[in-house]
């Protein structure tokens, strides 16, 4: 019999509210129903009521991890429908802002990832190195988040020359304190025997639910908008796209983990760049939107951000459609949670680093007895660390073999 | 797929019930008729290999413009597919049949601008909140900006009309 464990609608796993409602036969998971809205703020609804100007300070708060992602997104979308190009130093510190945007969040997720396990070690570490990173965006942007840094037809402020040789030093010491995490994540047989083979989503899968950012490309679906649809400076820029086959939360950390390097190696580009120019447009003048439609994408740090906008020429859209990517990621959980035990739901859950804010809770019923019961957060991440810990036992124990 | 290719194929397939444009060497854009809708969102997915992104509409005065939109990754275009469905029951099929990412853009299409997508699995609303009215479609321009949806009282509500008096009508029914 099918029991319903419902987990959610507040603070199932992460900080923000979602309702999922797993199906479980004893400890496994055969089915799933996702409630998104508990976070609906009408956005679209609201941009449609403000100026052109006015709306990247609107999505910016859409969520406050992508608040670089959305406005870039806007911003192209507005720029496409006027089918003008922004200067090129403007182009390389929007690219500053977006990878530096990108560095923040992928050590924020590993962050919590870690907590999940029970590896509140991961957790310290990698948010104390997260630190740096929004200490810098404060010298450039003037604020840690919701930047303002972005608008159409180019930026707001331009990056003080002082303040590169710090944001060259915080780089150095990231790139450092990354590889001896990634070491660290990689080596430990316990994160292999919590993450390998647990919430495989693989290439055929991500592309029928649309799967986006580390999520597709931990299943080997090689897409990247940075690559695949360059924007301003992208197309100037070396990087690779970090690309795994197995689908699993592990190499879901892995793709995440490896992206921060690529991140620097932007950053420092851009960087030289901009150093070598000293002084530069950082954007033109736009005095009226015509009537039209435009297209904007950006990689976001969990994936693809796609805006829509529709002009009749007057000074406000008529029409301003937000697709983040958790909205599609979050659902690929239909498929990626089945099979999987109740420990273990809420890091797959988790592995895409769902932003419910960006899309909108979490239940159990077993099939047997049909028994409800609701998981709060803590016993769902007291279940996921004592999973940890028997594993652990075991492995230190040998009555299981490391993975490598 | 090649660009060029694509439109040729599209053109070939759907003949006269399809009009073709490009508005810049990204973006091209496929205008249908509603009876190949899911036939085209089918074979730009499944035999031109696009990648199916999300959908998004604009609702008009006579209808609900629909559109899906399809990267073509290797070649750095975005196909977009756009139809019209007349008010005032503005009706298509579900393409979430032949494309299980599409069911949520189209429940929020739905619940948003009262577009009924015919066979989907599962239309319910996605986002909005169980004490919305279910014959309220928020986004519909028809729906005043001035417009405040009716809200669910609980208890604590009517024991507070009964200390401090009721708000004044219109306001809170």
């Amino acid at each position: 019999m099918v029991k319903k464990v419902p987990i959610g609608p507040y603070h199932p796993i992460l900080e923000e509210p979602e309702f999922f409602e797993l199906h479980v036969e004893g400890e496994r998971v055969v089915g799933i129903d996702i409630t998104i809205g508990w976070s609906h703020r009408g956005i679209e609804l609201l941009s449609e009521h403000k100026t052109w100007d006015q709306v990247p300070f609107l999505v910016e708060r859409i969520c406050g991890i992508c608040s670089c992602s959305h406005p870039y997104a806007y911003v192209k979308a507005v720029e496409d429908l006027l089918g003008i190009e922004v200067p090129l130093r403007a182009q390389y510190l929007r690219a500053i802002t977006a990878e530096l945007e990108r560095l923040h969040s992928h050590l924020l997720w590993t962050g919590l990832a870690g907590h999940f396990m029970g590896y509140n070690t991961v957790f310290m570490w990698t948010w104390k190195f997260r630190e740096p990173v929004l200490d810098v965006l404060e010298a450039v942007t003037g604020n840690r988040n919701h930047y303002a840094m972005l608008k159409v037809g180019g930026v707001r402020r331009d990056i003080p020359q002082e303040e590169i040789p710090n944001v060259i030093k915080m780089l150095d010491e990231l790139e450092k304190n990354n590889a001896m995490l990634t070491n660290a994540i990689l080596d430990d047989p316990v994160i292999h025997a919590r993450t390998k083979g647990v919430g495989v989503l693989p290439w055929d899968k991500c592309r029928e639910y649309g799967a986006l950012g580390p999520t597709a490309r931990a299943g080997g679906y090689d897409i990247d908008a940075r690559r695949d649809h360059p924007i301003d400076a992208y197309d100037k820029l070396d990087f690779n796209v970090i690309l795994c086959e197995n689908g699993d939360v592990f190499d879901k950390v892995v793709v995440r983990q490896l992206e921060n390097f690529e991140s620097i190696k932007i950053i420092r580009q851009a960087l030289k760049a901009i150093e070598d120019t000293e002084t530069g447009d950082i954007g033109v003048e736009v005095k009226e939107v015509p009537a039209g439609e435009g297209i904007g994408i950006y990689e976001a740090p969990r994936g693809e951000v796609l805006h829509y906008v529709r002009s009749d020429g007057g000074n406000m859209p008529i029409r301003h459609k937000v697709r983040a990517p958790s909205f599609n990621n979050i659902l690929t959980n239909e498929y990626s949670v089945l099979g999987s035990t109740v420990a273990d739901a809420g890091l797959i859950t988790a592995a895409v680093d769902p932003c419910y804010s960006c899309t909108e809770r979490m239940g159990f019923v077993d099939t047997r007895t049909g028994e409800r019961k609701v998981l709060t957060e803590e016993e769902l991440i007291k279940l996921s660390v004592e999973k940890t810990e028997r594993i652990r036992k075991e492995i230190s124990q040998g009555k299981r073999l490391r993975k490598s | 797929m090649d660009k060029e290719e694509v439109k040729k194929r599209i053109a070939e397939r759907f003949g006269e019930k399809v009009r073709i444009g490009e508005r810049s060497p990204e973006r091209v854009y496929v205008y249908a008729e509603n009876e190949i809708w899911v036939d085209l969102a089918d074979f730009i997915f499944n035999e031109l290999d696009a990648r199916f992104d999300t959908g998004a509409c604009v609702d008009d005065r006579d209808g609900v413009e629909v559109m899906f939109f399809f990267p073509f990754d290797k070649e750095h275009y975005y196909l977009t597919i756009k139809t019209f469905a007349r008010k005032p029951n503005p009706e298509l099929d579900s393409i979430s049949n032949v494309i299980i990412g599409a069911k949520w853009i189209e429940r929020e299409i739905f619940e948003m601008y009262e577009v009924n997508f015919r066979n989907h699995p599962d239309l319910r609303p996605v986002l909005r909140a169980d004490t919305r009215p279910k014959d309220f479609y928020p986004a519909k321009r028809e729906v005043k900006d001035d417009h405040e949806p009716p809200r669910r009282r609980d208890d604590g509500e009517e024991r507070a009309d009964e200390v401090f008096g009721k708000p004044p009508k219109g306001k809170n029914p």
